[in-house]
């Protein structure tokens, strides 16, 4: 009589994916699953406090989507984002922007009338198509900057905060040169320094300019311009990661002092073995809810500096870019800077969202409350049948 | 006292190693990181060869890194550093754009201040309310928002709609200068209309820079007064009976303390983020002169914008840590 309480289809689905997971883990180590019994639970229940929390699940939707447009966007655009085409209106006027909706010829010769839902810019472009191009570029640089720019600020940290004494110095002064400037400033410097030598060190690289051109989805035409597009990749790492130095660092001060780090000491565990599989994983929490905000930064900055006209340069597909582009028809052409921007908004909002409500989810308390409800239900249900 | 005088003599002294560190940074954004420093500060691709070695002879390329390093310290300390774009010393650019930046940093701050404080303090008192839940998703659409987004937006509805707002030049300044910043300037000598004029120039401009940080001070403000509503003194003087307002002003007196520090840390944040919004409403200040001087590739005035940021940044912090120290008498230091 254990499934006598309701579980909405969520709460199913949840157990499903903790189940499918264990066992996959167990193909690899075997009897993982039967050894982890607590672990497993916890994941379960921290699924159950994710449904429980409209907000975050609402969040989780934008994030997702995000991230299958962001990996199948260049597939799902109807144009490829160096196709212009010449617009015609019926008439055979020439269009330099085609309002959403509006309809005009676009073959000269064969007369095919089309339409572009959203609108074009001023080459011509479908904005649509555009705004799925322009998804590849904004995830791979969101998802670069942050595994790169965060796991060098949580070692930093790490080390910084285990050792103390002179390494500490030397790395927390570093940190505060680099948080002595606002950050959008400093990625603004950088962005406009970086592009020649990096653009050097792609020409000279043919393999790496290969990868990178398939990670943005890029034409080979577009190689001379990764030069701008990497610098504010790395402009971003550089001013990203000191805060996470100073975050574990402190995080680690408080962690080091507790008695089970202390025992790990007096066996002699390896320094490395202590930071990063002992108090790693016990102040990995919090930092986990910045990295889902940071996210949504990362995208939001990353939007701003093409707006100003760093990075990405045309036909590459970005959406600070179109709005920069775009600006200069406004408010005439008003599509193309409200539904780019709106783009913007809403993927930095999913992250922002599932971030609030990841720090609930992995707070231990609201994990207790609702295996008590799950029980509780239970055994009501238990008392029924 | 005695402490509080060590405490402010300690807290100046580690100024002091940030700055070196500041100039360090900008030494390495301008010398190092570019692929030819002559070439990119004359004009890059498009500069003529004698052009670079004109460059080369007066911001010292050709010399070893320390002279380098120790000609930029001198001119950032002696604003010798010219501008090759206008020809003028690059602080003297700068502070003539620095009033702009200023305002409308002062302009947002007050907005900040207006709608912030007020939703976080109702949004405490009717804690888990629909009120409450309002002001939190406004937090999140604050810091969500992309600053150009926003401003295009309100600039489509308040400037092609309505009209309410100005887009074209900047007012002038008072004759009378006491502030140095223009509308207070206006307002403080009696110049009615062009205070009128600054404002109609620089409200909106001021809000959209303000949005972000409203939302997230909302925030705070709720949460560091619900937290001291729940310290023991407040019990105290609710079995005592004291009127409810009169406690709230115990409680909002020991909640002030943490919010005029994030006040001060947000101020500094508004600074920086002046680049976008001088772009979206066209307005001459310093971020503006800072995009226009990268799109040139005029280095020297990066080296000195960036450099001014940092300092101004820098600064106030140091005023925060201070004044944090100064009004909390609990702070041990």
């Amino acid at each position: 009589m254990q499934e006598e309480y309701k579980k909405s289809i969520l709460d199913k689905l949840a157990d499903k994916i903790v189940y499918g997971l264990g066992s996959f883990i167990s193909l690899f180590k075997k009897g993982w699953k039967e050894r982890n019994k607590s672990k497993m639970e916890e994941w379960r229940l921290m699924l159950y406090a994710l449904n429980r929390s409209p907000p975050a699940l609402i969040g989780l939707f934008f994030v997702i989507l995000f991230i299958l447009v962001g990996i199948f966007g260049p597939r799902l655009a109807h144009w490829r984002y160096n196709f212009f085409p010449m617009l015609y209106t019926k008439s055979y006027d020439k269009i330099i922007l085609a309002p959403p909706g509006s309809k005009f010829v676009l073959d000269y010769y064969n007369n095919t009338v089309i339409t572009f839902p959203l609108g074009s810019d001023h080459y011509g472009r479908d904005l649509l198509s555009l705004i799925f191009s322009g998804a590849r570029t904004s995830f791979v640089i969101s998802i670069i900057v942050i595994s790169l720019g965060v796991p060098l600020g949580i070692i930093l940290g790490l080390i910084a905060g285990y050792y103390g004494g002179k390494v500490d110095e030397l790395i927390m002064r570093i940190t505060d040169m680099f948080l002595a400037f606002p950050a959008l400033i400093l990625a603004i410097a950088l962005s406009a320094v970086l592009p020649e030598r990096i653009q050097n060190f792609i020409s000279a690289h043919e393999a790496v300019q290969k990868f990178v051109l398939w990670l943005f989805a890029l034409d080979v035409r577009e190689a001379g311009n990764l030069g701008r597009l990497l610098a504010v990749i790395l402009a971003m790492i550089i001013v990203w990661w000191p805060a996470y130095a100073r975050i574990t660092r402190g995080s680690t001060l408080t962690e080091k002092e507790k008695l089970y780090i202390e025992a790990a000491r007096a066996i002699g565990l390896p320094a490395r073995t202590i930071m990063f599989k002992h108090i790693l994983p016990n102040i990995i929490g919090p930092i986990l809810v910045y990295i889902t905000l940071d996210f949504g930064g990362v995208i939001l900055m990353e939007a701003g500096l093409s707006f100003l006209g760093l990075g990405a340069t045309p036909p590459i597909a970005d959406w600070g870019r179109i709005v920069y582009d775009g600006a200069q028809y406004f408010p005439k052409a008003w599509w193309l800077v409200f539904y780019p921007g709106l783009v913007v908004m809403l993927v930095a909002l999913g992250w922002n969202l599932l971030g609030d409500g990841l720090r609930d989810i992995l707070d231990p308390k609201t994990r207790r409350s609702i295996e008590f409800k799950v029980k509780k239900s239970k055994k009501e249900g238990e008392a029924n049948a | 006292m005695a402490d509080l005088k060590k405490f402010l003599i300690r807290r100046i002294l580690t100024f002091i190693p940030t700055i070196v560190g500041v100039t360090i940074i900008v030494f390495l954004i301008a010398y190092v990181i570019p692929a030819d420093p002559a070439k990119a500060w004359a004009g890059g691709e498009k500069a003529s060869p004698e052009a670079v070695e004109r460059i080369k002879e007066r911001y010292h390329l050709n010399e070893p890194w320390y002279d380098q390093y120790w000609f930029l310290i001198k001119g950032l300390a002696t604003n010798t550093l010219i501008d090759p774009r206008t020809s003028n010393p690059v602080f003297d650019d700068i502070r003539d754009r620095f009033p702009v930046t200023f305002q409308l940093a002062i302009i947002a701050f007050t907005f900040m201040i207006l709608i912030g404080i007020p939703l976080g303090l109702i949004s405490a008192l009717k804690r888990n309310t629909w009120i409450d839940t309002l002001v939190r998703i406004f937090a999140l659409i604050g810091v969500s928002t992309p600053v150009f987004w926003l401003g295009y937006l309100l600039l489509f509805v308040f400037f092609v709609k309505f009209r309410i707002t100005n887009l074209a030049g900047v007012p002038p300044a008072p004759s009378v200068q006491i502030t140095h910043v223009p509308i207070i300037d206006a307002l403080l000598t009696g110049k009615f209309t062009l205070f009128k004029q600054h404002l109609a120039r620089f409200w909106l401009p001021g809000f959209v820079l303000g949005f972000m940080g409203t939302g997230v001070l909302a925030r705070f403000v709720r949460n560091s007064f619900l937290e001291a509503l729940s310290g023991d003194y407040i019990q105290f003087l609710k079995a005592k009976g004291v009127p409810k307002l009169r406690m709230y002003r115990h409680a909002l007196k020991n909640a002030l303390v943490p919010i005029v520090t994030v006040l001060g840390l947000q101020f500094g944040g508004l600074l920086a983020g002046t680049p976008i919004t001088e772009t979206v409403f066209a307005l001459p200040g310093m971020g503006r002169y800072a995009i226009l001087s990268i799109q040139n590739l005029d280095f020297p005035a990066v080296v000195a914008i960036t450099f001014i940021y940092a300092i101004i940044y820098v600064t106030a912090n140091l005023v925060v840590d201070i004044l944090y120290a100064v009004i909390d008498p609990r702070v041990r230091y």
